[in-house]
């Protein structure tokens, strides 16, 4: 999904749940217009709320967008996926599952779906959901004056797409209208990860009314679909979500969604009752695994992310365009010692690109583990043995000028005894980092992760490894790891396409394309005993109408 | 005095046009584009082109500039680029305020224990007070935010169950008491130094001898004579100290969960959201050339040998 800062993460930990993948590209937003006179800063209701039936309190932080169309990081997804909805979507065992289409049909050739639309699938001030609405809503995303950052990544599959996307005309091919409730749409070639693509809000439906009397504020009044409605967004105070009780999923549950913006420290205000769930940081965690203390009993271990981070090589560049090279670079760092001894083991050392749990996740990969002497001899094998004629080796990597990671530092130095390969580190702040990121300027770059938008392995394998893949900075090129991953992408056979990526995979890690360094390891979190239902994912889908506030 | 204020009035708009000019030039030419913030990861060329064309990134820097500089005289602010749609005003407005309101909080603090403290400790020189409060306040001052404010946390809100460990809800709320203590208490500190020294100063000075030597009471020399010339100084710092409080302060803000300017202008300098960046700049040099000219005007008062003329 999106690059993060990993020093963020360790962060993350610390302050927020749930709202990974937090990073400086967090806090653009869209929202309201009305008026703020200077009282209005006093909050007439503070800005804690007491706990109160049915009210479940965390921390969040600003959302970069609400519009379904433009969201692509996960903190805005926390809410959009509860706010808006879609077609499908994915349930908290990340399994796919109807949602506003009560059910579809695939051609035998697999490229046409036929959606059928819940009848009483309505928005939230009671309007029936159309096959047109969809329609409307998919070529607004695709619309090049929506500006959306991934309308083609999610939709680009569509018969049509690239023709609204690149400005040519407005309306989507692929798509039909059968009738109010049916909705036809063509895919270009029989592509097994389709309907997981649909599950993100690129494809969820809005109000076109709501949308064009709004202006570029339309999310301050949201209109839509999913089992919260948006109460009130005060930006850097709070965000409260108010339960549809027309939703399907009205169970009963949880009425309220307090999200505090405005940050503090999350361990402190979950003690005080403050908030009902947070995150555990490296510094209070000794503390709460301790049985003996009364927070122990509300420790939850959640699944780590599906996420990984990994040091970037252009492989354009020299030195590592050679493979000896940066198979040597690999071989020289002890991940599981800095795994254990650094990084306390919140992580989980990498060494393919997959993360566990994922599908597709082998575990019979062979990867470039730890070796000081197999290491040594491919680099007295590569074209940069001499120390003397090595260009400079430079890693950049994001951050706001504190220090670059403890993990990184011991890198370095893993390199330099081993090896004797020198290699300097350069911070840049996070604006700048990804200019030149976007640009592929960087010889060597660290500092970031990948994390997954559905769980498909070709999120990871094709759109970071694919020569044309706009996202491939390293400018990684291997003809057959390019076949593979295009065979992969429209084999019928889920045994088979697995297989493929496996190989892909494979390939890319032999290759040494990256270091890959660290899948998330389990998190620990701290969950009020009256909070019920509460389920922690792996990746960010619609689960808060699940929430039950038990007093 | 009066053409002194007007010729001193006159400076702002020249000065904010200085100001406005170095801040606009380093964001645009400057590494970093807001549009690559926004984008992320998802950048390709043809999108972030669209988005600079709709946010007007893509005009002349002197186009940009004018447009700018014409709206924040007419008191429009723009637009912020990464709350899109919102009007900058009603962003950092209510925000300041909250700082302001801290910020006055903490000042009450400093000033309140400080100024009696310090003027206290300087006619007690000689004594153990003296150097015992010296190196108390120099402890006091270098304990980082980043310390007291947690520490302050762990007692005042989970120990004795006093006050809520964050949010803010006005000047006249509980939440109120523990950020105002950790940004007041090293106030306390130089505050108390600099009434010191300033006290110090004065007592030194012919025109006490002369004030002792005419039988006044030891009350009157200290009130009217010492403690009026040593709060000369002192105004200055107080005058700039009220300018900056609409600064806000990133650290307390962000451990105590306050919605204050502090923490949003330091966000919006990452993203590159230059219409909030040059309204906080634009509006804190005002409030500092204001605080500048209330204080040598107060001079004129305290302080009979001055004349603004």
């Amino acid at each position: 999904m999106k690059k993060f800062g990993v020093s963020i993460i360790f962060l993350s930990i610390a302050l927020i749940i749930g709202c990974g993948g937090g990073s400086a590209t967090e806090e653009i937003s869209d929202v309201g217009d009305q008026e703020i006179r200077l009282t209005d800063a006093i909050p007439e209701n503070p800005v804690v709320e007491p706990a109160a039936e049915g009210v479940f309190r965390r921390i969040w932080s600003d959302p970069p967008t609400l519009d379904p169309a433009l969201v692509s990081d996960t903190t805005s997804m926390g809410i959009v996926a509860e706010v808006f909805s879609g077609l499908v979507t994915l349930n908290t065992d990340l399994r796919l599952e109807p949602d506003l289409a009560e059910s579809w049909e695939i051609s035998s050739d697999g490229t046409t779906y036929t959606f059928k639309i819940r009848e009483n699938a309505t928005f939230h001030n009671g309007k029936q959901v159309t096959a047109t609405d969809f329609k409307w809503s998919l070529e607004r995303a695709a619309n090049p004056q929506t500006v959306s950052p991934v309308a083609e990544t999610y939709l680009n599959d569509i018969v049509g797409v690239m023709d609204v996307i690149e400005g040519r005309t407005s309306e989507i091919s692929g798509i039909k209208v059968i009738d109010d409730l049916t909705l036809q749409i063509t895919i270009d070639a029989p592509k097994a990860y389709f309907l997981a693509k649909l599950t993100y809000p690129t494809a969820f439906v809005v109000d076109r009314e709501n949308v064009e009397s709004g202006g570029q504020t339309w999310t301050d009044e949201i209109n839509g679909t999913g089992p919260f409605k948006l109460k009130e967004y005060k930006i850097g105070e709070r965000i409260v979500l108010e339960r549809f009780d027309n939703s399907n999923e009205n169970d009963g549950g949880v009425s309220l969604i307090v999200m505090n913006l405005a940050g503090g420290q999350s361990m402190a205000m979950y003690e005080n009752n403050e908030i009902d769930i947070t995150g555990v940081g490296l510094f209070d965690l000794e503390r709460v695994l301790d049985p003996n203390e009364p927070l122990n009993r509300e420790l939850v271990i959640a699944p780590p992310d599906f996420s990984i981070s990994y040091i970037g090589f252009n492989t354009q560049m020299a030195p590592f365009d050679d493979l000896k090279f940066r198979q040597a670079l690999n071989h020289a760092i002890d991940k599981k010692l800095i795994a254990e001894e650094v990084l306390s083991n919140l992580v989980t050392p990498a060494y393919g690109i997959l993360p566990p749990g994922f599908p597709g996740y082998n575990e019979q990969l062979e990867g470039l583990r730890y070796d000081s002497e197999l290491a040594k001899q491919l680099l007295s094998e590569s074209k940069y043995s001499d120390g003397d004629t090595r260009p400079r080796i430079v890693v950049t990597v994001p951050g706001r000028g504190g220090s670059v990671g403890l993990d990184m530092e011991v890198i370095l130095e893993m390199w330099r005894q081993v090896l004797g390969v020198e290699v300097e580190i350069q911070q840049v702040e996070w604006a700048t980092y990804l200019e030149d990121l976007n640009k592929n300027k960087f010889q060597a770059f660290a500092g970031l992760g990948w994390e997954a938008d559905y769980p498909d392995p070709q999120d990871f394998l094709d759109i970071l490894f694919h020569s044309d893949s706009k996202l491939n900075h390293g400018q990684y090129s291997n003809g057959q790891v390019d076949l593979i991953l295009e065979n992969a992408r429209i084999n019928p056979d889920p045994i088979d396409r697995i297989k493929l990526y496996q190989n892909a995979e494979q390939l890319i890690v032999t290759d040494a394309a990256w270091v890959p360094l660290w899948f998330e390891g389990e998190r620990h979190v701290l969950i009020k005993p009256y909070v019920k239902g509460y389920r922690l994912t792996p990746m960010t889908v619609p689960k808060l109408s699940q929430v039950k506030i038990e007093k | 005095m009066w053409i002194y204020i007007v010729r001193r009035l006159v400076w702002i708009p020249i000065l904010l046009l200085f100001v406005s000019l170095v801040t606009f030039a380093l964001g645009r030419f400057g590494p970093g584009d807001p549009v690559v913030v926004m984008l992320g990861n998802r950048y390709d060329e043809s999108t972030a082109e669209r988005l600079r064309d709709e946010l007007g990134l893509n005009r002349s820097f002197v186009v940009q500039y004018g447009d700018y500089m014409w709206g924040f005289f007419k008191g429009d602010f723009g637009e912020s680029l990464r709350f899109r749609g919102r009007p900058v005003r009603d962003l950092i407005l209510p925000k300041m305020w909250v700082s302001a309101q801290l910020g006055f909080a903490a000042l009450i603090i400093s000033v309140g224990i400080g100024l009696p403290l310090g003027f206290f400790i300087a006619t007690r020189q000689g004594s153990w007070i003296d150097p015992t409060s010296v190196a108390l306040s120099l402890f006091i001052m270098s304990i980082p935010v980043m310390v007291i404010a947690p520490a302050l946390l762990w007692v005042g809100c989970l120990k004795l169950s006093w006050f809520p460990c964050s949010g803010w809800g006005g000047f006249f709320d509980s939440r109120l008491v523990i950020p105002a203590i950790v940004m007041g208490v090293p106030g306390i500190a130089g505050m108390t130094r600099i009434m010191r020294a300033s006290t110090l100063d004065v007592l030194g000075q012919d025109f006490i001898r002369t004030a002792r030597a005419k039988g006044l009471s030891e009350w009157k020399v200290n009130s009217v004579h010492v403690f009026q010339n040593a709060m000369i100084p002192i105004v200055t710092i107080l005058a700039f100290s009220c300018a900056g409080l609409i600064g806000g302060a990133f650290i307390t803000e962000t451990i105590l969960g306050i919605p204050g300017i502090g923490r949003f202008a330091v966000d919006a300098i990452f993203d590159r959201d230059y219409p909030v960046i040059m309204a906080i700049t634009l509006i804190g040099s005002i409030a500092f050339v204001i605080a500048n000219l209330i204080a040598d005007i107060s001079y004129a008062f305290i302080d009979p040998r001055i004349r603004l003329n």
